[in-house]
């Protein structure tokens, strides 16, 4: 009697399994700096709403400061002067080369280490530098919108493919078949040209930006779910023919209690390890549309990492960096901080994630404990 | 099961595939409006736009007002659009099926980037454009798997030590690194560091390091005469095989086709470098649970230096499974040919889309074109490494 009662105290044993991964995810180092990183960017992310900009446009952001709103527009003016291994006299003083397109530094006043109104410097819109965008407001902003939109798509993708790959494996014969072959087709045209191609066609003559991000986010989700169908059949076709679900069914549980309480538990640790390597490659693939020549988001109103990393480097700034190095070496300054912040937030977040689904899938899979 | 019967049996499944690929852009296709639907498929009428109704001095009649345009009822009767969907589909399959892909359009726009290609067939353009893109990516698959597999059979056998972490580390880095930002970023690294002209392209007037780099031919100045050889310049029609590199040593010019090889060697490395992570983690999880597997206990047991063990019987085995993700790797590299052709300004298939997507108005012939192509592309590489799978494990073809 007292064995049944401590039986029925024992707690859940998919907790013993939890304590258990996360007890060798522990011991993997790179998982663990994956899974810290992570963590920073959701706190930023969750902080970002509540960040006080007084809105992303640079003009603003100064103005708000007290220098004229029209000392930042382009040419860009001295706003004030002095020597090179100087520090600047004000926060809020920058210097430009004469003949560069407008780009202001990073500030920092080492006298008193604190950040100036620019920590990250700005970022270049337009080629001839009439636009310039607050990098670093633009990254704590956009942190919101990346994070979540990748969220949102990777789920929505797995949820789909969940489903359809448990009916797939587990009812098998014409629907598993026909579900299969839809998903061949799907992995074989690249992902990314499919999306471009729905933008092309839905997305181009459409202006208001609610539309254009749902058209973007259900682009992805329709070439996203596969990849989950086939992992979630795969697993199924496995769990299928162990004998606890044998005994279910011989129990006379229902088809439908069988997938709930059996199936799908055990077959979607795979699916989360995918998910987790998932997120971060979305906002790549937004970086990489921009990159070809889809503005799909206005920078100035809705920050997103992959948009700010593809503008920094869009081929006509490049060039013009280029040839102005190749001028003379007095115009040759290479505004680092536009490619390297926004690059930098959408790197480490990528190889975060990939540490952190590798730790998982390690600490998961007995096969490769060992 | 014969080797025959699989291969067979593994074209037959190809069919379902590219009738689906085709059945998705004829979907994407209907959404678009007739005028343009029209323009992708039969090309741009340099006179009459596709409407219904065009005014009738545009026609060359006489009067006043608009008048019925031929050139739109013809065309909707040529696609069969005044029919009911299903007919329209069939029709879709079979000028898609026997390389009617439209035309590249008239406009200003991709004209004006590939002059020789106003007018033209889409299936020709492509013609063009694909040799430059199969050599980038057979270079680029080699320099993955050279460096992938001996990388991945280190980082299994010295789990999770510094030199497992390491690569790792410098693997993912690549895979999370856009690939434009790398590109731009080695683009511009290499032109700075060489400062004036590299002497890649053969000495010629005012070229300067940057367009040593970018481009897949030398300048326009560095040919004879200022022009580009003949065979080059029409679209590699007089080309005996199409691929640049082998054209132009099949014409003596070993310069060019140097140059070319050159040209493709930081491209290349910045594909392989984004892909080589995606490889690199099945072969490290294959070749864990390869030697954690009974016969290779045995060997050790036995005997066998760990050398061996590791080469011979882990890493042969191992490598049967590496072999059938490298389609699926194919397929994730090929799609950001799009991007790299673009930063690099390689004249590629991937370029062509890139263009042809960022037109006003879309090229959409060369769009829908395009990606049937690279479609085609990822299905022949799957089909390949599949049979090559199956003639090296006989397993798979009892299966």
């Amino acid at each position: 009697m007292a064995a049944t009662e401590s039986e029925r105290r024992r707690p859940n044993p998919r907790w013993d399994q939890m304590r258990r991964t996360w007890y060798f995810f522990r011991r993997n180092t790179l998982a663990m700096i994956g899974l810290a990183i992570l963590i920073f960017f959701v706190i930023v992310a969750l902080y970002a709403p509540f960040y006080p900009a007084p809105g992303t446009n640079l003009q603003e952001y100064t103005s708000s400061n007290g220098s004229p709103p029209g000392s930042v527009t382009s040419p860009f003016p001295v706003i004030c002067t002095y020597q090179s291994g100087e520090l600047p006299p004000a926060p809020n003083c920058y210097q430009t080369p004469t003949g560069m397109p407008s780009v202001v530094p990073p500030t920092v006043n080492l006298k008193t280490g604190t950040l100036g109104p620019l920590p990250f410097g700005s970022l270049t819109l337009t080629p001839s530098g009439t636009q310039l965008f607050n990098t670093y407001a633009g990254l704590v902003k956009g942190s919101d919108w990346s994070l979540s939109i990748s969220v949102g798509i990777v789920g929505t993708g797995a949820i789909i493919g969940v489903v359809l790959g448990v009916v797939s494996g587990y009812f098998g014969g014409v629907v598993d078949e026909a579900i299969m072959r839809l998903t061949d087709i799907f992995l074989s045209i690249p992902g990314l040209l499919l999306v471009i191609i729905f933008l092309s066609v839905f997305a181009v003559n459409v202006l208001s930006i609610d539309l254009r991000v749902a058209i973007i986010v259900s682009a992805f989700i329709v070439i996203w779910w596969p990849t989950y169908a086939r992992i979630v059949r795969g697993q199924v076709l496995v769990t299928r023919e162990q004998r606890y679900v044998e005994a279910a069914r011989a129990s006379g549980a229902t088809s439908g209690r069988i997938v709930r309480k059996h199936i799908i538990p055990n077959s979607v640790y795979p699916v989360f390890v995918q998910m987790s390597l998932d997120v971060g490659t979305i906002p790549l693939a937004i970086a990489a549309i921009v990159f070809i020549g889809f503005h799909v988001f206005p920078v100035n109103t809705f920050p997103e990492w992959g948009t700010m990393t593809a503008l920094s480097v869009s081929s006509t700034v490049l060039q013009t960096f280029i040839q102005a190095c190749q001028t003379s070496a007095a115009t040759c300054v290479i505004p680092w901080w536009q490619f390297f912040f926004p690059g930098a937030a959408l790197f480490m977040f990528a190889i975060s994630v990939n540490f952190f689904a590798d730790g998982l899938r390690d600490a998961l899979d007995p096969r490769l404990r060992r | 099961m014969r080797l025959w019967i699989y291969i067979v049996r593994r074209l037959l499944l190809v069919v379902p595939v590219i009738i689906g690929v085709m059945t998705i852009t004829f979907l994407l296709v209907s959404s678009l409006p007739v005028s343009e639907r029209l323009e992708a498929a039969l090309g741009t009428n340099p006179k009459v736009p596709y409407t219904p109704q065009v005014p009738c001095s545009k026609l060359g009649i006489n009067q006043p007002g608009e008048c019925r345009n031929p050139f739109y009822y013809n065309g909707l009767a040529k696609l069969g659009l005044n029919q009911a969907p299903p007919v329209q589909w069939a029709i879709y399959m079979a000028n898609s099926l026997t390389g009617h892909w439209g035309y590249v359009g008239n406009g200003s726009g991709l004209s004006g980037q590939i002059p020789i290609a106003r007018g033209q067939p889409v299936i020709t353009v492509l013609g063009w454009f694909l040799p430059y893109t199969l050599e980038l990516a057979a270079f680029a698959l080699a320099i993955i798997m050279a460096v992938s597999i001996p990388l991945g059979n280190l980082s299994a056998v010295y789990r999770n030590r510094p030199i497992d972490q390491a690569s790792r580390v410098v693997s993912f880095s690549g895979f999370a690194l856009p690939p434009f930002l790398l590109g731009s970023f080695v683009l511009f690294a290499v032109v700075l560091l060489v400062g004036g002209h590299s002497g890649i392209s053969p000495t010629c007037s005012k070229v300067e390091s940057y367009f040593d780099f970018y481009g897949s031919w030398p300048q326009i100045q560095c040919f004879q005469g200022g022009l580009y050889p003949v065979w080059l310049k029409s679209g590699q029609i007089s080309s005996p095989t199409g691929f640049p590199t082998v054209d132009a040593a099949i014409h003596g010019q070993w310069f060019l086709s140097l140059d070319t090889i050159i040209r493709m060697v930081l491209p290349a490395l910045v594909i392989a470098y984004g892909t080589i992570a995606v490889l690199l983690r099945f072969v490290r999880n294959s070749m864990l649970e390869v030697l954690n597997l009974d016969f290779v206990r045995t060997a050790r047991a036995k005997g066998v230096p760990e050398r061996t063990v590791v080469k011979r019987h882990a890493g042969r085995n191992s490598l049967n499974v590496t072999i059938t993700v490298v389609g699926l790797t194919f397929a994730s590299f090929i799609g950001g040919f799009a991007v790299i052709e673009t930063v690099f300004g390689l004249n590629g298939v991937g370029r062509l889309f890139a263009y042809a997507v960022t037109l006003t108005p879309v090229d959409f012939g060369v769009v829908f074109g395009s990606t049937i192509l690279f479609t085609i592309i990822v299905v022949t590489a799957n089909l390949i490494v599949d049979v090559l799978y199956a003639v090296l494990d006989p397993r798979v073809r009892l299966g």
